[in-house]
């Protein structure tokens, strides 16, 4: 059997499902998780696992409102379909780990297509088996959601602006408003970055919550001092990701939901340089998103130009199976930041 | 919808220099692309950032208005807005910034924004078009409902001239030829007899500028 690389997402349901295990993977293989779990479970002193799809990407108190714990060891992951049952099965028998939150986007929402439903049978599969082990019923405990679109009718200027942009037909204009059928949303954010009167916003990314964010950034010491905005679907960061401290990275639902609004503000606050990261637009997993913000930051970029900064933002591709691709771009991102800012020091 | 675009930031800031305290007024409109508290915002931002790197220290609001050009819907918001403000930058098209001159007679107010022309959104190839010349005498009727004074450089009446190739503009063969569309959108409707009357030159001061009409 043949793997057309250049045709896979990552999403690693092939090799969490493979009985052979002819499959290896550079991200959460089984031993990597399998020494996270370990690790995790002594520093968080806990013995729940809340594993969570990125889509889903709960908080704290929203995983305390779907499963009832607070204290947990989490896990997110770029597609809960990915975790293979035997590293479940290992967490529970030998390292300990009484209880496992499994939360998974909506199956029409996945953004791997199966990955959701796969996590599904696999959880009932597993519960079954570990119940006959003698581990008890309910073990494993999952569910589903998805982050979705929120409209302030009283703020919508009726341009029409998300009913052409929503990639997935979402949105109308009815009575003078947007209103968005949320059966149809899959929270790309694109709608939310377009809309000219700040009417909409996203679950989870919230406009103010991202403004927030870079704030705090602003403040940092570092120089240069760096912000990415990066689709969470182009980059699968390792296990302890790091990265310097003058770099700040918000993951994103999208690219698509980035908006020239966070990164004017992010210069404005004395952040030296922006580097958005998208998936390959033939990768996009919300069919627009990558496209439209290659479009908008080139604009951006063009704007600051005029004022001596267009050097300062940078768009690029990546995608998850070309691993490194990202530290790359990184890299020669800084690289010219760095110099920029030095010469501006010399001047 | 009036399609306009934004000033070179080197100019808009230039033109506020001589102020601190600039109000910021966005158009919910037909000001495209829509030229609302998304856009009055980030320009404050954009405008702060230059500014800082010129030495000069910017102190903005921000407002939108749903019409800026209506002075009865204008004038509350802005006289209330305006307080210690030295001067007001407008988003809108000229018509916009001449509203609110008009309400603040002692308040300068600077357009952010060159109106370029009465417009339609072609959202499928990211592009505004012109479509509309104002002509003040519709001759769409007869045209297929393609304007031939908005979209053949020439203007013509009786087209199209030696110069369309291939369903283009001579004038700029990225534009389709008004002509060509016509003739081929009135074949379809199977009305192309309309066009063998000749069209007398067209009466251009059927609206005497400036112009005015009762409403």
């Amino acid at each position: 059997m043949l793997l057309d690389i250049e045709k896979c997402q990552v999403c690693a349901i092939c090799y969490s499902s493979c009985p052979a295990k002819s499959i290896t993977i550079t991200y959460y293989d089984m031993n990597s998780l399998t020494r996270y779990l370990e690790k995790a479970k002594d520093e968080y002193g806990s013995d729940a696992l809340v594993v969570t799809c990125k889509g889903t990407n709960p908080d704290a108190s929203e995983v305390e409102q779907l499963f009832g714990i607070s204290e947990f060891i989490p896990l997110s992951v770029p597609c809960v379909g990915r975790i293979p049952a035997e590293v479940l099965l290992e967490a529970v028998s030998r390292i300990g780990i009484k209880a496992v939150y499994i939360l998974a986007c909506d199956e029409d929402y996945c953004r791997f297509e199966r990955g959701s439903t796969t996590a599904r049978l696999r959880a009932a599969a597993l519960g079954a088996l570990l119940e006959q082990l003698g581990h008890g019923a309910g073990v494993i405990k999952f569910k589903q959601r998805s982050l979705k679109v929120r409209a302030d009718r009283n703020k919508c200027i009726s341009c029409g602006n998300c009913v052409f942009y929503c990639p997935y037909d979402a949105a109308k204009l009815e009575h003078g408003a947007a209103t968005f059928d949320l059966e149809l949303c899959r929270g790309c954010g694109l709608c939310v970055s377009l809309c000219p009167a700040l009417a909409l916003d996203l679950e989870h990314w919230e406009g103010d919550k991202i403004s927030t964010m870079i704030s705090d950034f602003s403040r940092e010491k570092g120089r240069p001092n760096i912000l990415v905005m990066r689709c969470q679907w182009a980059v699968f960061p390792e296990f302890d990701e790091e990265l310097d401290s003058n770099v700040h990275v918000i993951d994103m639902p999208c690219a698509g939901r980035v908006e020239p609004l966070h990164i004017v503000q992010a210069f404005q606050q004395g952040i030296d340089g922006v580097l958005i990261v998208a998936c390959q637009e033939d990768d996009c997993k919300s069919k627009k998103g990558s496209k439209e913000a290659r479009r908008s930051t080139a604009a951006l970029k063009k704007t600051l130009g005029q004022i001596g900064l267009g050097e300062r933002l940078h768009f690029c591709t990546v995608a998850p199976r070309y691993p490194g691709s990202f530290r790359e771009e990184l890299r020669q991102f800084k690289e010219r930041i760095g110099s920029a800012c030095s010469q501006e020091v010399t001047q | 919808m009036i399609v306009t675009a934004q000033k070179p930031l080197d100019e808009i800031l230039e033109s506020i220099s001589p102020y601190h305290s600039v109000l910021i007024a966005g158009c919910d409109g037909c000001t495209q692309p829509p030229r609302g508290l998304r856009e009055a915002k980030t320009l404050a931002q954009l405008l702060e950032l230059g500014g800082k790197l010129r030495g000069k220290d910017f102190n903005f609001e921000v407002i939108t208005l749903p019409k800026q050009c209506d002075s009865y819907l204008t004038a509350g918001p802005v006289q209330s807005q305006i307080k210690d403000m030295e001067a007001v930058l407008s988003l809108a098209c000229g018509l916009g910034v001449q509203t609110i001159a008009q309400i603040l007679p002692d308040v300068p107010v600077l357009p952010a924004q060159n109106t370029l022309f009465i417009g339609a959104d072609i959202r499928e190839d990211s592009i505004f078009e012109e479509r509309c010349a104002a002509c003040g005498d519709c001759m769409l009727a007869l045209t297929g409902g393609i304007c031939p004074i908005a979209r053949c450089p020439k203007s013509l009446l009786n087209g199209p001239c030696g110069g369309s190739q291939h369903g283009k503009c001579e004038v700029d063969p990225e534009k389709d030829c008004a002509w060509d569309l016509i003739i081929k959108r009135l074949e379809k409707l199977g009305r192309l007899s309309v066009l063998e009357e000749i069209r007398p030159p067209k009466n251009f001061a059927v609206v005497v500028r400036p112009g005015r009409v009762s409403t």
